[in-house]
Order: C-alpha cells, then sequence, then structure tokens
C-alpha cells in the first residue's frame, strides 16, 4: 500500500450512482443530433444460402428512406474486411467477413440490407419491399454435423468446417498417463450462451462531408481501438476518427467487439450527408450479439493413488459460428490455455479445434473461456476425490500451486502470486460460520434435497503485457494511459482511456488519485469516453484490467504530480519539499500544521498568479504510461448451497458465499458488486441460459420468455469476504476481478447439487442443468 | 422492432368498438396490452385497426346472484387484492399471483387473458376450473359462453370476430383450492400448472372436486377422472396420490426447448398431488 489518505480500500459509495439511479445517464439511444436519420438492418431469415439477387429498388422509393445499401455496396467502399485481431493460430483459416452478408449468408440474422430513414419504423417498413432471393444450402447447426465426414461445408474455399487447430503442451504427458495409477475420462458440453446488457449495443455515426471526420457515438468498450479498426475498414487516419461512449448500460465483453453495424452505419452517414442512428434491437440482440460459451471438451486426467494430478490431455472444440468475431477463437484457447487453473500440473497436452457451424458469430464474453476451464478442473478434482475415496479439499490442497512457487509458469501464463490454501480456508470457515452444514442436516432430516458445493477458481487479469500479446499473435497492446491534472482552483481531473460500463470505475480511479494527492475524493472528477481528448488504453475495458492497469498508471501520474506541488508549496512556504506533508487538500510543514498552503493556492500559483520555483514550468498535469510486465492472477473459492426438488428437477439456490482475493482493493463495496453481478451470470449460466438452434439452424431462442436470464427471484443472497495478496509487479499492488464471479460459479452449483442428490451418484458435465435433464439424471442414478 | 403502421380507435361504448370490430375483420383489441403490444412490435400481429376499450366501464368486481361477476377489463392486481375475490373465490385470486409480476399484473386485465387463450395462462386454466362463464356483445347482441366451450385451441376462442368479451363469471367457490406451478423462473408461464379446488364435509369426505391444467395441451384441460377419483372419498395421502396418477392421461402436453412433452404430463401427477394436498391443509 503506498502512503496516501486510506481512500485506496475504502468502502465509499459510487460516484456514478447518483446519475444512474435517478435516469440521468445518457446512453446511444438519448444522442440525439440535428438531421439525423434512423437505420435498421434486415437480417438474413436462413441460416446457410447463396444469396441469388437482392432488390432494393421498391424500397428505396418510399417516401421517409435515405438510404439504402447491401452487400456489395458495403464491399466496394471497405478498405478490408471485417477485423479479426486475436491471430492466435498463426495457419488458421480466417475468412473475409463484411458488414453485410456479400454472396453467401452463414447464420440466421447476418445482416443482408440495411436502410436509413426517417425513423426507425419507416426502415422496417422499407423491409417489407426488399426482396432477397436465397439459393438455400443445408445447415450445419451442431458440432457433430459439422464435423461429420460428408458435411458440408461453409467455406468452399476450405476443405472442411475445422478451421483452426492448435496444440497447447507442456512436459511429457505420455509418460505422466503411462505411469498413473488413475485415469479418468470425461466430456463436457457447454451450451451456447451470451451476455445480455441490458443497453443494447448501437451507434450514432455523422460523417462530415467538408472535413471528411468521422464521429461515433459507439456504445463500446474500446474507443480506441474501435478509432483504429474504423480506420483501417474505411481508409481514414486515426485523427479523422473521433469515437465517443456515453453511458454504457452493461457491456459484459459483447460491447468489446467490433461489430458490422457500426461500420454500416459510418458508410449511411456518408451516403447520406447525415448523422445516423443505428441501433440493435432486443429481438435482433438474440443474433447480432456475439455469443459464447459453446464448448465440448473431452479430457482425460492421470493422477497417483495418493490424489496428485500428474497429467492432463484432451481436446476443446470451440463450437464457433458462421463468420469470425472480431476475437476470432480467442475463448476457446483460453478455456484450453487455463485449463489447470490453481493446480500445479506438469504435463498437459490440450488440443483447440475451432469448428465452423451456421449460428452467430463466437465473440468475447465475460469469463472468456475460463468458466469452462473451471467447471472441468473442478469436475476432475471432484471426481478423483471421490473416485479415490478422498475428501475433494484434500485433492485441492495436494495440488494447489503453494505459495512458494511463485511465480509459477503454466502452459502458457505466468501467475504471479496466490494462497491458494489461506483462501480454501476463508471459504470454509465462511461457510461454518453460516451454519450450512446444520442448515444441510436438518433439511435433510425433514427429507429434503440440499447441498453444498465449492470451486475453486484462479483468474488472469490486468491483462497486458504488450510485447507478449503481440508476440501471441493479437494485434492490439496491453498498456494504459492516463492524465491527472490539478486545476487552477486545486481540483483534480483524471481523464482516462477506459470505459465506465456500470463497473465503476470513476469513482475506483478517482481513488487512488485521491489518494495519492492527499485531496478528498469529492475533489476528483474522471473524464472518459472520448478518443479526442481522453488518453490511449491498449485493447481496452475488458480481461479485468481496468482498475489494475488503469489504477496503477493514475496512482505513477498522481505520485509524480504530487512531487511537484510539494515543490512548489516549498517554494510558497519557504522549506524544503521534504518537509512537507498533504493532507485533505493542505499542504503543511511537518509538525507545524498552521503553516501551509491548500490546493486551491497551489492551483492559482501553476496557472494564473504564477509563483514557481525558476526551473518550474507552470500547470500541474502529469501522464503516466504503465504496460505491466506480466498479468495478474485472482483467486477465490465459490460454496454454494442449494436444494434440489427431487420429483420436477427444480433447482433452488439458498446460499452463495466467495472468498476472494484480488491483490490490495481499491473499493471493497465494487468488488463486491462485481463478484454479485458476476455470480449472477454464473447463476443464468449454470441453471437458465440456453440460446437454442434447431437441425436446420433456426434459432429458437430471440426474447427474454425463452433466453432464461436469472431474475432477483433466481438470485440466492450473496457473501464475500477478501483478503489481499498484492500484486508485486504492478504499483499499488492491484489485480482485476471483473470476470471472478462468473468463472467460479458453475462449478459450485453442480456440485451443490451433486451434493444434495448424493445417493444417486448424479454426475453433472454440461450446462445448462435444466429441471428436465436433472429429473432424467436422478432417475438414471436411482436405477 | 417497431409496429407496421395502424388505425386507432379508442371505443366510447361497447357498441363502437364491436360495431368497429365488425367493420375490420383483422382489427385487435387493446385492453392490458401485455401480449399485443410485443406482437405488435415484432410485426407478429399486424392489425389495420387497434380498437382501444381501456375507456370503456368494464373494470368491476360484484357478487351477483351465486357467482362474481367481474368486468373483463379489471386489472389482474385489481382482482388480486380484491376481497371479494380472495373470499369467494380464493382458486382466482391464488392463481393471479403467479401472472408474470406485479408490474405486468398492474395493465393486464382479466377478459385480455381469457380472450387471448394462451394454453400455459392461468386465467383460463381457473375458468375451466370453477366453470366459469362468459359473457360476450357482439353486432347481434349478446350471449353466455361456458368456460369448457371457449376454449378452442393455442389463441383460439369461441369468440366471434365482431365479439368482444365483457364479463367473466365466477361460480362462488370458498373452499379449499390450491394452485401448483412449475415454472423456469419466478413468474415465467408454467411448463405446467395444476389448479385445483375441493370440497370436504365435517367428516372428512370429499364432496367435491375441480381439477384443471395448463401448459400440457392446445387448451387447458379438466383432468375428471381424477376429480371422480376424490368425490366421495376420504382424501388419505394414498387417495390423494392415486387421484393425482390419473391427472396426466387428461392431458396432451407438446414439447418445446423447455422440456418434453413427457416431462409435463409426469409433472402434471406430481403438482396435482401436491395441490390437492395442500388445499385440504396437508403438507407438501
Amino acid at each position: 500500500m503506498t502512503e496516501g489518505n486510506g481512500l485506496i480500500g475504502a468502502r465509499v459509495p459510487r460516484q456514478e450512482d447518483i446519475r444512474l439511479l435517478t435516469g440521468r445517464a445518457r446512453f446511444v439511444d438519448d444522442v440525439e443530433l440535428p438531421g439525423m436519420l434512423e437505420a435498421a438492418v434486415l437480417r438474413s431469415p436462413v441460416a446457410h444460402a447463396r444469396i441469388v439477387n437482392v432488390d432494393v429498388s421498391a424500397a428505396a422509393k418510399l417516401p421517409g428512406v435515405y438510404a439504402v445499401v447491401t452487400g456489395a455496396d458495403v464491399k466496394a467502399v471497405v478498405k478490408t474486411p471485417q477485423p479479426v485481431i486475436w491471430r492466435i493460430i498463426p495457419d488458421m483459416f480466417i475468412p473475409d467477413g463484411y458488414p453485410l452478408a456479400v454472396g453467401k449468408v452463414r447464420y440466421l440474422g447476418q445482416g443482408i440490407v440495411a436502410v436509413a430513414a426517417k425513423d426507425r419504423a419507416t426502415a422496417e417498413d422499407a423491409f417489407e419491399l426488399i426482396d432477397v432471393e436465397y439459393e438455400e444450402l443445408p445447415a450445419i447447426s451442431s458440432l457433430q454435423d459439422a464435423l461429420a465426414e460428408d458435411a458440408p461445408r461453409l467455406y468452399d474455399e476450405w476443405p472442411s468446417n475445422v478451421i483452426g487447430r492448435t496444440t497447447i503442451p507442456k512436459g511429457d504427458v505420455t509418460a505422466a498417463f503411462a505411469e498413473a495409477d488413475v485415469v479418468l475420462t470425461e466430456s463436457f458440453r457447454f451450451a451456447r450462451q451470451m451476455g445480455t446488457p441490458l443497453e443494447t449495443r448501437g451507434s450514432v455515426a455523422t460523417w462530415d462531408p467538408f472535413t471528411d471526420r468521422l464521429d461515433v457515438w459507439l456504445g463500446t468498450q474500446s474507443p480506441n481501438l474501435a478509432r483504429e479498426l474504423f480506420g483501417e475498414v474505411l481508409g481514414l487516419s486515426a485523427d479523422k476518427v473521433r469515437v465517443r461512449t456515453p453511458d454504457l448500460g452493461g457491456g459484459f465483453g459483447n460491447k468489446f467487439d467490433f461489430y458490422g453495424e457500426e461500420i454500416v452505419a459510418a458508410i449511411l452517414s456518408r451516403k447520406t450527408g447525415k448523422p445516423v442512428k443505428l441501433l440493435e434491437d432486443r429481438a435482433e440482440s438474440f443474433v447480432a450479439n456475439a455469443h459464447s460459451r459453446e464448448q465440448k471438451i473431452d479430457v482425460e486426467l492421470a493422477a497417483k493413488n495418493d490424489g496428485t494430478i500428474t497429467g492432463i490431455r484432451g481436446t476443446v472444440y470451440g463450437v464457433l459460428g458462421g463468420e469470425l468475431s472480431t476475437i476470432g477463437i480467442g475463448p476457446c484457447w483460453t478455456a484450453a490455455a487455463l485449463m489447470t487453473g490453481p493446480y500445479d500440473i506438469q504435463n498437459i497436452e490440450l488440443n483447440v479445434v475451432c469448428v465452423a457451424t451456421n449460428k452467430s458469430p463466437y465473440g468475447s464474453y465475460r469469463g472468456y473461456g475460463l468458466p469452462k476451464a473451471n467447471f472441468v478442473q473442478e469436475h476432475l478434482v471432484e471426481q478423483l476425490a471421490r473416485r479415490l475415496g478422498m475428501d475433494a479439499h484434500a485433492v485441492r490442497r495436494k495440488n494447489f500451486i503453494p505459495p512458494e512457487a511463485f511465480p509459477y509458469t503454466s502452459a502458457i501464463f505466468t501467475f504471479d502470486s496466490g494462497r491458494y490454501a489461506e483462501c480454501l480456508d476463508l471459504c470454509l470457515k465462511t461457510v461454518e460460520q453460516a451454519g450450512w452444514a446444520e442448515l444441510r442436516e436438518e433439511a435433510r432430516a425433514a427429507g429434503k434435497a440440499v447441498g453444498i458445493g465449492y470451486s475453486f477458481h484462479n483468474e488472469l487479469t490486468a491483462f497486458g503485457p504488450s510485447r507478449i500479446v503481440n508476440l501471441a499473435g493479437l494485434q492490439h497492446s496491453g498498456f494504459d494511459e492516463e492524465v491527472v491534472r490539478i486545476d487552477s482552483t486545486g481540483h483534480v481531473t483524471v481523464y482516462t482511456g477506459q470505459s465506465a460500463i456500470g463497473q465503476g470505475i470513476h469513482t475506483a480511479l478517482a481513488q487512488v488519485a485521491a489518494h495519492s494527492l492527499g485531496v478528498p475524493l469529492e475533489h476528483v472528477t474522471v473524464i472518459s469516453g472520448d478518443t479526442d481528448t481522453c488518453p490511449y488504453t491498449g485493447y481496452g475495458t475488458g480481461a479485468s484490467r481496468a482498475a489494475a492497469v488503469g489504477g496503477a498508471a493514475v496512482l505513477g501520474a498522481a505520485t509524480r504530480l504530487k512531487a511537484k506541488v510539494l515543490r512548489i508549496a516549498g517554494h510558497i512556504l519557504e522549506v524544503s519539499p521534504d518537509d512537507l506533508a498533504v493532507e485533505d487538500g493542505r499542504v503543511y510543514v511537518k509538525g507545524v500544521p498552521d503553516r501551509s498552503v491548500s490546493m486551491a493556492e497551489i492551483g492559482d500559483a501553476a496557472y494564473r498568479r504564477i509563483k514557481l520555483p525558476e526551473d518550474e514550468s507552470p500547470t500541474l498535469e502529469e501522464r503516466e504510461v504503465f504496460d505491466p510486465t506480466n498479468v495478474a492472477t485472482s483467486f477465490g473459492c465459490t460454496a454454494v448451497l442449494a436444494e434440489v426438488d427431487r420429483e420436477t428437477g427444480v433447482v433452488r439456490l439458498l446460499g452463495y458465499l466467495i472468498a476472494h482475493d484480488c491483490g490490495t482493493v481499491i473499493n471493497p463495496l465494487i468488488v463486491d458488486g462485481q463478484l454479485h453481478g458476476g455470480a449472477a451470470q454464473a447463476v443464468g449460466g449454470a441453471l437458465y441460459e440456453e440460446l437454442v438452434y434447431d437441425g436446420d439452424g433456426q434459432i429458437r431462442t430471440t426474447t427474454f420468455m425463452d433466453y432464461l436470464i436469472p431474475t432477483a427471484s433466481e438470485i440466492p443472497p450473496f457473501g464475500i469476504e477478501h483478503m489481499a495478496t498484492p500484486a508485486e509487479h504492478i504499483p499499488g499492488g492491484f489485480k482485476g476481478m471483473g470476470e471472478a464471479g462468473v468463472i467460479g460459479g458453475g462449478a459450485a452449483v453442480a456440485h451443490a447439487i451433486e451434493d444434495a442428490l448424493h445417493e444417486y451418484g448424479v454426475d453433472i458435465s454440461s450446462l445448462p442443468i435444466t429441471p428436465p435433464r436433472l429429473l432424467a439424471a436422478i432417475r438414471e442414478g436411482s436405477q | 422492432m417497431k409496429a407496421a403502421a395502424f388505425d386507432y380507435l379508442r371505443a366510447s361504448s361497447v357498441d363502437e368498438a364491436v360495431e368497429a370490430l365488425a367493420a375490420h375483420e383483422d382489427a385487435k383489441v387493446l385492453a392490458g396490452g401485455q401480449s399485443l403490444v410485443p406482437l405488435l412490435n415484432l410485426r407478429l400481429a399486424r392489425p389495420s385497426v387497434i380498437v382501444d376499450i381501456n375507456h370503456l366501464d368494464l373494470g368491476y368486481v360484484r357478487r351477483d346472484n351465486g357467482h362474481l361477476a367481474i368486468g373483463a377489463l379489471t386489472r389482474q392486481r385489481v382482482a388480486e387484492t380484491s376481497s371479494l375475490i380472495q373470499t369467494e373465490a380464493p382458486l382466482l385470486a391464488e392463481a393471479l399471483q403467479h401472472i408474470g409480476h406485479v408490474t405486468i399484473r398492474n395493465r393486464g386485465t382479466i377478459g385480455g387473458s381469457i380472450a387471448h387463450a394462451d394454453p400455459a395462462a392461468e386465467l383460463p386454466a381457473v375458468a375451466l376450473a370453477l366453470d366459469a362463464s362468459f359473457v360476450v356483445h357482439g353486432t347481434r347482441g349478446s350471449r353466455v359462453i361456458a368456460a369448457a366451450d371457449f376454449f378452442r385451441g393455442p389463441l383460439t376462442t369461441a369468440l366471434d370476430p365482431d365479439e368482444l368479451l365483457v364479463e367473466v363469471r365466477v361460480p362462488v367457490w370458498p373452499g379449499a383450492c390450491a394452485v401448483e406451478e412449475l415454472t423456469r423462473r419466478h413468474g415465467d408461464f408454467a411448463l405446467v400448472a395444476v389448479f385445483v379446488a375441493i370440497a370436504v364435509d365435517p367428516d372428512g369426505t370429499c364432496q367435491g372436486a375441480r381439477i384443471a391444467v395448463s401448459g400440457a395441451g392446445p387448451v387447458p384441460v379438466r383432468a375428471r377422472a381424477a376429480e371422480a377419483a376424490l368425490i366421495g372419498r376420504t382424501l388419505s395421502a394414498l387417495v390423494i396420490s392415486e387421484a393425482a396418477q390419473q391427472v396426466p392421461a387428461a392431458t396432451e402436453p407438446s414439447s418445446d426447448i423447455h422440456a418434453p412433452a413427457e416431462y409435463r404430463r409426469e409433472m402434471s401427477a406430481v403438482l396435482a398431488r401436491r395441490a390437492i394436498t395442500r388445499a385440504i391443509g396437508g403438507a407438501r
């Protein structure tokens, strides 16, 4: 912990909340510009087809319609296909995708034509005048179909639907299995799911015909990257593109990705000379928003009779969509790369097989492969314990990477620090204090099926370092730049390239600045969301990096700025800066609190009535670029108390506890909120959410009546306990935790259900767990 | 999605409403709008005219000669909290709590839900269980349709295109009752739901039993064999269980993404047993 006023670590309310909670936030749909048009995208009703003809002539003549563009029109003006910036498998087939379909449709909901009109309803009226002739092709709607010998191919120019393969190796896996006492073989299925931000995606693009400058309001987590990708695709230098993000009603990774609609809005604006708003509505969001999670994972685990895990091998099948998203196969690769989680497993051979299907593109979603990796590793630990007649926690402890082994190099990543056994102890103690064991016994005595489940996870956070990220084939950096300014009244403004997506980043960065400068929190304002005025962050706000790398950069800038403040104060008070201290916005002589100067007076001295040392320049501003030397690994243990209705298969969650460590906590309230939100999504992923396609590639879940996200009624009460193992390589010791809640939840829910149904030997290896499926498993177990 | 253009008529009398319905075959009635408005915005419903009946005097609950007369425009939340309904038709009061969420029930109407005739909805099944009848008004006058004759299929009723449902008549049944629903989440349409009303005389003999099931076929159904297995018997756990086993035979559920047909069929027996047991004051 750095010297300061204690605001780092303080449970202070979020500065953002009063605006958000009183309806004063401004989202993309609230942006209204003079002369603005509204656009909409006509989407394919079929999953796989050749586009024989598109006739938009009648639509173009409809009164109120200003412009109609087809895939061919868009392809004619873009300089590149849609960017795929994660190219982690060098020889992977990366098909050219365009903002609207060109030649062929490869998933239901793919954009075909876009219309800009006086309002959205008119644009939708125009759809009814558009004639698209499809020559339908057989649709691939499952992994099995895609891999079949004689499967129809999505891409004529590629020999199969497997578009990429790689292997993640470590040690000698053959020897490990040859020498194993026990080998477990398991197969896991994870349904297609997606993040569902309350605010769907959207943009308002204004292409100025005189300056040739593109100004976009965009609901994005990555404004800097979006600016560059706009530039690449549209042939503009970065100075000709401005991306502004208003308030975001949730990000969840979906809004990291760069979608074709952004380009379509820009092209429509250039074509019409007017601002164009293009929003994804809720119905569209189920096909146009990035999907995620769908994987099949086949693994084998090698272990010794004492519970030591010696090897893991297998294959992660990523069930991709008909086109690649911005991040390509990202989450499928990370599921494999982090399959060993918190465990020291020396011998690894994990294949990643990426398969194209006629479904929506597979993109980013909070957790990014880790929820699957965690489910697999924790399921294997529990199975191994059952097989050996050991306690599952004993197997965990036996295989945890011990504190003294850090930094620890796993198959790919180096984990910086961790105290896993202590975190498990903290979780067990919390469960004990909550009296869950007694609750379970009482419930069982009353004939109810109640169980407790656990999972332990680690999480890759503070995504960087730029050079490693680049070496891995990622076309973005991982550093963060922050600017801290004290103005002429002594108040502080932090300019950040991070995006406020509801997570509380303004408050967190303000706390770091206020703490480091010694000023009251309410004297700090954080500005984000404008590429013209805010600094640069590599990647964007995702991968649990904003607070960690942003916090570190603010800390660095503020610390240097404080030194200048002290030099100026020393000049005014005629003492050495070393003899000064700052508290509550006043700089005073140590031991002589009456001899002081306020931050306001220092601001005035630096900007207006210049009173500076000879060699000091006016103004008070520092800029820090922080590129972490490594990622930071947070970790946590999740415990779930669940009740199962044996006759119906309905699961009710009764309690949910997380013991968590994300290094130095900036604001426990924010961390708790992040964990709660992630855990709610874990509950959805475990019990409710599934994007269902039928055999013809038709999606069956396009409303919230069919795609079930948990509501307040389905969310159990949460309890969070913190411990802190600071990241030594990150100033401030911060680690990220934005995805933590979602990672460990699925496994803990499954294990609670297995415990509740222990007499049936139920073995849960696929998500989500629905009542009919669980009832079938109970019956299978009781036979 | 935005609705396609339509004409809007704010009816100032029942006659004006039914005349508009008669004049425009594809007209739709706007009551609470909880089903219609999403259908409009998804362009799944494309009426040429919307006939808004919200200003008609059809919101009331009164006791009338052995039954409750409930105006079709009565908001579900108003009915749910009506002491008359709670005491004279507690099955209806309990069932109303299962419809969506409070904000939905604040707008949704009794008549709207019945006329919409979603096979998984609560109110059609309650009406069937309690032998309710519906007063409908058309250009040729009024008629009364029994609930048993009203529901013809999913979203299909015996209403003629020019007819408006104006009143629901629910025979008083102040006795034991219970609703058991199986939903994926609180407030969802039921995968299957069972509605039970039981009359037990002081010596413990079952004098009357009504069992209706929703979500288990194209229309809500009565499980009459199960009812017969209760009437005249002392309701022991065994009798209840045996009666409940008769319920699935009355159902013809279909499969969808949320549950296979067989699951729904089997669950109707589980829910029936629980509902009967709870109705007569036993534990689940």
